[in-house]
């Protein structure tokens, strides 16, 4: 790394020093972060980019020398090296920059091997208004990680609960299928798995084209959900289970950002921990702007969204 | 380098109390139904005793881990981002973005990142890459080359497997295929080999080219008969030598083509001796990059030449104001990842906004600050409108404009300058030539050497213009800061020893004030106040203001004048090179150009040089050709002499055999009967041996146009493969993305050269080779470097040559790869074969560039830091003007001279009615035939203007396969206004067929008996402009999986999934004089989508 | 044998027959041929489930009349009504266990059972009071009243709380407008002893049942007018429900009676839940020439017990097929993700296996077990 070593360019002592204290140094994964995170792009000459004219400041501002993408990742290596208990995982949905691409809802199919008829997180569009004054707006729905959810009370084998990081989690060889908390979620944020796969009938054809076979290899290779190697056989769990959005525990816990959110080409969604006071989230959820889907049911949803 | 696992996901939930919970139950026993509602409240499922839960446990998730993460390069569009390719078992099972193309992160992280530690980093990809799985992992794949069945028609879509080198043989030798008499095969066309002969006809040919009178061209026509009667077999047509030899009946085509596999292509094309490789670029945008050909002309040893095919595109992520015209970066575009995290930060942290000119609503709209919905085919009049607010009210870069040569541009820190001061000689009210020096006595012609040789001179003629009205020589490159011309910009009529000339400025001036601002605003179905308030917004950025425009400017009849007109507007603030204006892609040379570089790809191409007019005729003016003299105007189809790769030209030349019969047609990657407008039109052509006597495609799937090919070859595809992406003008950064094979090819291996391959346009076109014993392949293939036996051959040199990087002393190169990048590099590898990737053969080929081949794939490629993407400003002191700021700019400039007038184009005449063409912006209405006629297809009751567009989820004819995206969209549908529909008494998804004046019926009459209707479902909206309907790409398929095929006696069942919603390109008008082709912009070869007529017809 | 029993023991068998195809595909490839999915999350079996442990309540609330209370019009209607319990409440469970993703881990619900959770205490509850209506049947077989009665007293608590536990089932999802009716729990009860009564009408009417002829009339007369008592409060809930949903607040509950009243299945609500579940019975029971012939009034308990079910699917179907969020159905289509549910041919299949074992059970005890040979004792 002593290519780009920072101490050679300017500001980026100072952010050598806040990675220092946000990650205790040391730490390999301060070292990454460190890496992705601290690196100022040289200006062509020893001084800083002059700003240019108006209020676009992307080529100047040290801050936005990094996706943001890069700082929630940061924010979450952070995290990870609290006490579970003390960190709140919360999502920020930015409506105003959501361009309703629904590359969030593939990526977490992909994601999560989501089978036929098993969705955690659509993107619902609404058109508004008459010609020539119309609106459109796009609406991601991820399961809302409830701090009241009904969807826990309802299960007859507390197979769903709420784990320590406040996350609403499904375990699946617990879970016997009654799909009474689909009825309880009032978000829709829980759909079950019939056991279906997109390629089922596909044509076998053996020899004479690719067929099903070579066709199911992504779709039958497992899924890690909540960091357990799930194959799909059989009528094994997760099939005839309920399933919902666990906020990717799984990545999370690798240190890798959910799958909707480092995918979002809108940077509409943002994770992080609100009881971090220096995270991106916990800013945004202090902002006036902010709304929650159905608060009026006292669900205390973790999902915030940016109007 | 994953999290310390010892953290589990699932934790233990808490001991419970049992006693309080037996009491609960009782309780709740004996309570009944009320208790229920204590359920209602928080926390009593944690009051049960906690299992020992399966989910317990360490964290698995070896996706995480490097060694399982090949980057490479998604093609699910056009677009190519960066990806990951997240592996298990070798099967490919999570796309993400590669985090160091900046298509994918904002910005894009550090080169020199640890591969190590970049695995738990991923960049935003849309969500057409992210089902890129299902692409590859397509069940009706090819997996053997395909032969129809003899005795069955084209497209009769019966089969049989053949073996590879069976199927070579028979497409090289030819013969009695089908039952169907004789087949000419590729060895038949490959007859003009001799270098020295090929060179002496080519230079009799250019004499006859370029004389000026008839009988002259004659005589030296009968004298080429003479001086080659020996060799008069192996013309095309001894009469009209100019056709070139027989080896250009020999055509190849393409869709989606990118560099490496381009290279490859154009060796073996080289090799074989034919003009005819021709692209798919009018299909796709084309006008835009031939207005950007034609004003990037350089004036060069006294006349316009070497003008580059490309374009320009709006650097938005710092523009504070932006207008996009007939472009939607956030459904498609190049490319949402890249440009859409750039809009919403801009738009919603720091204030910039954005026009959106668009007939639909799109998503791009939605987040617009206002939205204009301008009538289809007007968008030319719409940028005039604003040019001359603009100069009426004295809001333009009047800096910018006045630097007539390269001094003055630098004197005022600009990069790039016009002609806009120069003077252009006035005939009969018409614009013409511009002035020369000599023509008046200014200045006298002066001898300069010849650029390509300068031994040999040239006569150099300064062009002119006014410096506070006295006339000054011109020389557009002058570099010496005393020669500096700043000319006067409204030059009007002014006569100069006779001649009347204006200034380029004034000309377009003219061209603006053709209509005032109402009357212009009335043309475009706008409100004039609308108009106004965007133009004066638009120049109250400086240069942070830019237009991006797209296919909805291009693909009309009137396409090259309009985006003409668009690029103008934004030179009359100065915008280019600007960061926030007009900026232009910039690649890394890998072809081994540069001085330096390792392999050099020139080495060892040993064939003709091809020569003749092309089966599209471009590159050619038609006045000049001996067709000419037996046709005379109109021509029988157009020429395209500002315009290549002109996609709806192909086929129907073909089957016109204008200017001559083609025998071979080999189509990769392309599918020109579901792309192209009025593609139905092709199908007579293709089905028709005579017309077509050999039809060969590469392709994956038996598709829409591959359903009609008599040999269809498999490919390896995109996650499969070797290809160099390259950029996309939105980009400011030098890039070269690396496509590589990142998991086991589902085609199987044969042998050419003695070396196992996969099956695929690479093995197919070196089995060609080697039969045909072409130059420049197989051993020795290439030259002092040695053999050409397999792909990795050339793709890993060109992988030396860009890690080498373009500076002669190799201080551009990439670092090393260290022993932990080079382990994570073969284990991510480990489960391809071979064949595909040896870590043997490869660092033999790489040599001591290996360690370095490697640090570049094991980053998807070479991709420049951020900040090198941009300059820092260079105007020291602020001017006046509020354009004079000190603004950053690209760090890779276009930098010279850019046509706002074109002489070159002026000296162009239609090849129909012989006229020269308007130099500058105009605006021409659409449509109109190719001989210039407006259609009468509103008084025939065709009374809806139809559009197309494209939505976020699919792409073209290649995505019905992504189960994935048609859960988001299983279908499209006809959007139409409220007020339209309530018109004819429609309603959300009634049933409607789109007819129009050349396709009454509304059908794809598929040649083999069966008929489909464009039937589509209603969907009413707001959201369109009244008077237009519009249908998204990408669905109505017929072939492509979705209906049942016969291989070798087994029918393949279709899947119906695949083939939902309505493909309403057999709707787009035919031109009335071609008859077998859509509308055309003859200017800039563009295929027209959407300047049609239709009527809908309930069903 | 009468007729009648023959005719039913041939439909009870053709039912079986025609369940074996439902039954199979359930234990063969699970819920993969049913039409119910993740919005309509709960379909026909869920319905006829609680239409079946409405039965099995309503019955055993029938037999206390003859057990408890000692009424002696209702001597000897005990043990045909507790029998109708035990026959009608392992179908219940059934058609409730097929509806489990993972039929076969029904067990934890007993191991590690969440009580906060209504289906745990239902679960449990209805086990208990199987097991209790089973030892009540076996004590009564005995024939001895004085043991019986406390069971039965206990079974009949049980018997009213399952029935208020089905509607609070509904009841609390907070998710569901039109579930939130404080009438739900209450009017349960009230229905499942309508759907006892009406059975045992059917009973008395199709198969005598009694021995002596006037006291057969004279229970028929009673029974009718019970039921149409019954009708009447159905009917009354009905309209409080509807009319409350339609004056009513929400868009939701507007749109859900919408639904039931104008909707598709309009037909249904009006013509087998208010013709032929209310009206016609209403009216024919009315007639005091109808006890004269059983049969007739049987055949109206038979129309009851039908606008008894399809109350159930009305309850439940149109509920759910409303969406929690508008354009949540076009956001991310596919299989099991659609609001119009039909139920499939395998799940009608099931149901119809389910009917036709109940039956079949019946008959067969009714025909065999000593218990219904024993001539009654005459009361002292
Ligand atoms: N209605 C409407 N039509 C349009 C447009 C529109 O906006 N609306 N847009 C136009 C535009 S911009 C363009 S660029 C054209 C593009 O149109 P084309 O360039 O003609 O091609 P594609 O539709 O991209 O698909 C080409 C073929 O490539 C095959 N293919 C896919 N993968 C591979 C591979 O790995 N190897 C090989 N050898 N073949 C492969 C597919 O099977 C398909 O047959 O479409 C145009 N058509
Ligand atoms: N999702 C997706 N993205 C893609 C591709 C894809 O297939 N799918 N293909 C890639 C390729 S090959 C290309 S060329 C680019 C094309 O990128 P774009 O040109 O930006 O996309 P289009 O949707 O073809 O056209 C842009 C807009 O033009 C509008 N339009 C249609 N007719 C008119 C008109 O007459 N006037 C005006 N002003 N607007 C009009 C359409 O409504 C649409 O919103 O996209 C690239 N990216
Ligand atoms: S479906 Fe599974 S998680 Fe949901 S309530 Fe039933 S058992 Fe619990
Ligand atoms: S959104 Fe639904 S599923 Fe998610 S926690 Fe809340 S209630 Fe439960
Ligand atoms: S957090 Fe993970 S599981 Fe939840 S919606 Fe996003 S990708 Fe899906
Ligand atoms: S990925 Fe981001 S922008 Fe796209 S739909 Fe999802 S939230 Fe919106
Ligand atoms: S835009 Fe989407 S589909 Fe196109 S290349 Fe990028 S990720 Fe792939
Ligand atoms: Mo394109």
């Amino acid at each position: 790394m002593s290519e780009h070593d920072p101490a050679t360019r300017n500001g980026a002592m100072t952010r050598r020093g806040f990675i220092k204290g946000a990650l205790g140094g040391g730490a390999l994964t301060a070292i990454t972060a460190y890496e992705v995170f601290a690196i100022q792009p040289e200006p062509a000459t020893g001084e800083k980019l002059p700003p240019p004219t108006g209020p676009t400041s992307t080529l100047s501002s040290a801050d936005d020398q990094t996706d943001v993408l890069e700082r929630m990742r940061v924010e979450l290596l952070r995290a990870l090296d609290k006490p579970r208990a003390d960190r709140r995982w919360v999502m920020v949905i930015d409506l105003r920059k959501c361009v309703g691409c629904h590359a969030c809802t593939i990526a977490c199919v992909s994601e999560n091997k989501l089978p036929p008829g098993v969705v955690y997180r659509p993107v619902i569009e609404e058109e508004f208004g008459t010609y020539p004054n119309v609106g459109r707006r796009f609406i991601p729905r991820p399961c809302m990680q409830c701090d009241n959810p009904p969807c826990v009370p309802v299960c007859p084998v507390s197979a769903t609960y709420k784990n320590e990081d406040g996350v609403v989690v499904v375990d699946y060889p617990e879970c016997i299928g009654c799909r009474a908390c689909l009825t309880a979620c009032p978000y829709s944020a829980r759909t079950a798995d019939f056991g279906l796969t997109y390629t089922q009938d596909a044509p076998l054809a053996a020899g004479l084209i690719a067929g099903r076979d070579a066709g199911a290899a992504y779709e039958k290779a497992s899924n890690f959900e909540y960091g357990t190697e799930w194959p799909r056989e059989g009528h094994e769990s997760p099939i005839g289970n309920a399933r919902k959005c666990h906020f990717c525990l799984h990545r999370i816990t690798a240190g890798e950002l959910p799958a909707c959110v480092t995918t979002c080409i809108g940077r509409a969604t943002l994770f992080g921990d609100a009881n971090d006071p220096t995270s991106l989230v916990a800013g945004l959820i202090a902002r006036p702007n902010v709304t929650r889907l159905k608060q009026e049911l006292g669900t205390e949803p973790r999902v915030y969204y940016l109007t | 380098m994953t999290r310390d696992p010892g953290a589990t996901t699932v934790d233990e939930r808490p001991e419970a109390c049992g006693l309080s919970r037996r009491n609960f139950v009782k309780l709740s026993a004996i309570a009944g139904g009320s208790a229920a509602f204590l359920g209602g409240m928080p926390g009593f499922a944690n009051l049960v005793k906690a299992q020992e839960s399966v989910v317990e446990g360490a964290n698995q998730y070896p996706l995480v881990d490097p060694a399982n993460q090949v980057y490479t390069v998604c093609l699910q569009c056009n677009t190519g981002c960066g990806i990951k390719v997240k592996l298990l078992e070798g099967v490919a099972t999570k796309i993400e973005g590669n985090p160091f193309h900046p298509m994918t992160m904002y910005p894009h992280i550090p080169y020199e990142t640890p591969i190590a530690d970049v695995g738990p980093v991923d960049g935003a990809i849309c969500p057409k890459g992210q089902a890129g799985l299902q692409t590859v992992y397509d069940p009706y794949r090819l997996v053997s080359v395909v032969k129809r069945k003899p005795g069955t028609k084209r497209g009769e879509n019966q089969w049989e497997t053949i073996a590879f080198d069976k199927a070579v043989s028979e497409i090289v030798e030819g013969g009695d295929l089908f039952g169907e008499g004789h087949v000419p095969g590729l060895r038949e066309s490959y007859v003009l080999t001799d270098k020295d002969l090929a060179k002496q006809m080519a230079d009799a040919i250019k004499k006859i080219t370029d004389a000026k009178e008839a009988a002259e061209k004659v005589a030296l026509v009968e004298a080429f008969k003479v001086d080659f009667a020996d060799h008069l077999d192996l013309l095309i047509d001894p009469n009209h030598p100019d056709f070139g030899p027989r080896n250009n009946q020999f055509t190849f085509a393409w869709g989606r083509l990118k560099d490496a596999r381009k290279d490859l292509i154009s060796r073996f094309l080289g090799a074989y001796g034919t003009t005819n490789a021709h692209g798919h670029t009018t299909v796709c945008q084309g006008s835009l990059y031939f207005t950007g050909k034609a004003m990037s002309e350089i004036y060069t040893d006294g006349k316009w030449t070497g003008g580059t095919k490309f374009y320009w595109q709006g650097d938005v992520g710092n523009a504070e104001f932006a207008i996009f015209v007939g472009a939607s970066p956030l459904e498609g575009n190049y490319g949402p990842p890249f440009r859409v995290p750039r809009l919403t930060k801009n738009s919603v942290d720091d204030g910039m906004r954005f026009v959106v000119v668009d007939p639909r609503y799109s998503k791009t709209a939605a987040k617009a600050w206002k939205w204009l919905p301008a009538k289809p085919g007007t968008e030319g009049a719409l940028a005039l409108a604003m040019i001359g607010y603009l100069i009426d009210n004295d809001r333009y870069n009047k800096a910018y404009l006045a630097a007539a040569n390269e001094a003055a541009a630098k004197a005022v820190g600009e990069p790039t300058w016009t002609e806009a001061t120069w003077l252009v000689k006035i005939e009969d009210g018409k614009p013409g030539k511009f002035l020369r020096a000599s023509e008046i006595g200014l200045a006298d012609k002066e001898l300069r050497p010849l650029s390509t040789d300068p031994e040999k001179t040239f006569e150099f003629d300064y062009f002119v213009a006014l410096v506070n009205g006295v006339p000054t020589p011109v020389d557009a490159y002058e570099q010496d800061p005393a020669r500096a011309v700043r000319g006067d910009l409204l030059v009007d009529n002014q006569v100069l020893s006779g001649i009347t000339v204006k200034s380029s400025l004034q000309v377009i001036a003219d061209s603006a004030h053709e209509h005032t601002l109402d009357e212009w605003a009335e043309i475009c179905g706008l409100d004039a106040a609308d108009v106004a308030e965007v133009a004066r917004e638009f120049s109250a950025h400086g240069r942070q203001a830019v237009a991006d425009i797209h296919r909805g400017v291009s693909q009309h009849t009137n396409g090259f004048y309009n985006v003409l007109a668009w690029y103008t507007l934004n030179a009359m603030l100065g915008n280019y090179d600007h960061a926030g204006g007009l900026i232009k892609a910039s690649t890394y040379k890998a072809d081994g150009s540069k001085a330096g570089q390792p392999f050099s790809l020139k080495q060892g191409t040993g064939g003709i040089a091809p020569f003749g007019t092309s089966i599209i005729r471009h590159n050619e003016k038609y006045e000049k050709h001996s067709l000419f003299m037996r046709d005379g105007y109109p021509a029988k189809r157009n020429w395209y002499p500002l315009s290549s790769d002109v996609y709806q030209e192909i086929i129907p030349s073909i089957g016109d055999a204008y200017p001559y019969p083609v025998k071979n047609l080999m189509l990769y990657m392309g599918s020109p009967v579901y792309s192209l407008p009025a593609g139905h039109a092709q199908i007579p052509i293709l089905t028709d041996p005579k017309k077509l006597p050999l039809f060969i495609v590469i392709d994956p799937f038996i598709g829409e146009t591959s359903m009609y090919a008599d040999y269809i070859f498999p490919d390896q595809m995109y996650l499969e493969r070797w290809e160099f992406q390259g950029s996309h003008p939105s980009v400011a950064f030098k890039i070269q993305p690396v496509r590589n094979p990142a998991i086991d090819p589902l085609v199987p291996d044969v042998t050419v050269f003695g070396q196992p391959m996969a099956m695929s346009l690479e093995s197919l076109l070196l089995a060609v080779a080697e039969r045909l014993g072409l130059p420049g392949f197989g051993e020795g293939g290439f030259g002092d470097y040695g053999d050409f036996v397999h792909p990795d051959d050339l793709y890993l040199r060109m992988v030396a040559n860009l890690a080498f990087g373009e500076k002669e002393d190799g201080s551009d190169s990439v670092p090393d790869a260290d022993t932990d990048e080079m382990a994570i590099f073969a284990s991510a590898r480990s489960g391809i074969r071979p064949s595909v990737v040896d870590m043997d053969r490869w660092s033999r080929i790489a040599g001591e560039n290996w360690a370095k081949v490697v640090y570049v794939l094991n980053r998807g490629g070479r991709f420049e830091a951020y900040s090198k993407g941009y300059t820092e400003g260079v105007l020291p002191e602020p001017e006046t003007t509020p354009f004079g700021f000190d603004t950053t700019q690209a760090a890779h400039p276009f930098g010279t001279l850019i046509n706002i007038y074109g002489e070159k184009t002026y000296d162009t005449k239609s090849p129909m009615t012989g006229e020269h063409l308007a130099g500058y912006a105009k605006y021409y209405p659409a449509p109109v035939s190719v001989l210039g006629e407006p259609l009468d297809d509103e008084a025939q009751g065709f009374d809806l203007r139809m559009i197309t567009y494209r939505e976020i989820m699919q792409t073209k004819s290649r995505t019905s396969s992504n189960y994935w995206l048609l859960a988001l969209r299983p279908e499209n549908f006809i959007l139409i206004n409220v007020v339209d529909a309530q018109a004819r008494g429609l309603k959300d998804e009634d049933v409607v067929r789109i007819t129009s004046a050349s396709n009454p019926d509304g059908v794809w009459d598929l040649g083999n008996g069966r008929i489909v209707p464009m039937d589509g479902k209603v969907r009413t909206t707001e959201g369109i402009r009244p008077g237009v309907i519009g249908f998204s790409l990408g669905f109505g398929h017929w072939s492509y999986g979705s209906v049942d095929f016969i291989v070798d006696g087994t029918t393949i069942e279709g899947d119906g999934r695949r083939m939902k919603g309505v493909h309403a390109n057999a709707a787009m008008r035919i031109d009335p004089y071609l008859g077998n082709t859509s509308l055309i912009d003859p200017v800039g070869g563009s295929a027209v989508f959407y300047d049609t007529l239709v009527k809908l017809v309930r069903v | 044998m009468t007729t009648t029993r023959r005719v039913l023991y041939v439909l009870a068998i053709l039912a079986v027959v025609l369940g074996i195809y439902g039954f199979g595909s359930r234990l063969l490839f699970g819920e993969r041929d049913v039409h119910y999915g993740s919005y309509v999350n709960w379909g026909l079996w869920v319905a006829m489930y609680l239409f079946f442990a409405g039965m099995a309540a309503g019955s055993f609330m029938v037999a206390s009349l003859d057990y408890v209370f000692d009424i002696p019009l209702f001597r000897n209607t005990g043990r045909y009504a507790l029998w109708a319990t035990v026959v009608t409440l392992p179908g219940a469970l059934i058609l409730i266990g097929f509806d489990l993703g993972h039929m076969e881990r029904i067990w934890k619900v007993y191991l590690q059972p969440n009580f906060t959770s209504l289906l745990a205490q239902l679960v449990w509850t209805y086990s208990t009071f199987l097991v209790v209506a089973v030892i009540a049947l076996v004590i009564a077989m005995r024939g001895t009243r004085t043991a019986l009665k406390p069971v039965m007293v206990v079974g009949l608590a049980i018997a009213i709380f399952v029935s208020g536990g089905v509607g609070a089932l509904l009841g609390v999802n907070a998710a569901r407008v039109s579930f939130q009716n404080a009438m739900l729990p209450a009017q349960f009860p009230v229905l499942n002893l309508a759907s006892g009564i009406a059975l045992l009408l059917v009973m008395v009417g199709f198969f005598g049942v009694l021995a002596d002829p006037e006291r057969r009339i004279r229970l028929v007369r009673v029974l009718s007018l019970t039921l149409v008592a019954l009708l009447g409060v159905k009917a009354y809930f009905l309209w409080v429900d509807y009319s409350q949903a339609l004056y009513g607040q929400t868009q939701e509950a507007v749109a859900v009676a919408g639904q039931v009243l104008f909707g598709p299945y309009a037909w249904a609500f009006w013509v087998l839940q208010i013709g032929l579940g209310v009206v016609v019975p209403a009216i024919v029971l009315l007639m005091a020439s109808t006890s004269r012939r059983p049969p007739l009034a049987a055949l109206m308990g038979v129309f009851v017990l039908v606008g008894l079910a399809v109350g159930r699917t009305s309850i439940i179907f149109p509920a759910l097929a409303f969406p929690e969020f508008d354009g949540l159905t076009e956001a991310f289509t596919g299989p099991h993700l659609g609001l119009d549910y039909e139920p499939s041919l395998m799940e009608w299949s099931v149901t119809l296996g389910v009917v036709g074992l109940s039956t079949l059970a019946y008959l067969i005890g009714t025909d065999r077990l000593p218990y219904f040979k024993r001539t009654p004792e005459v009361a002292s």
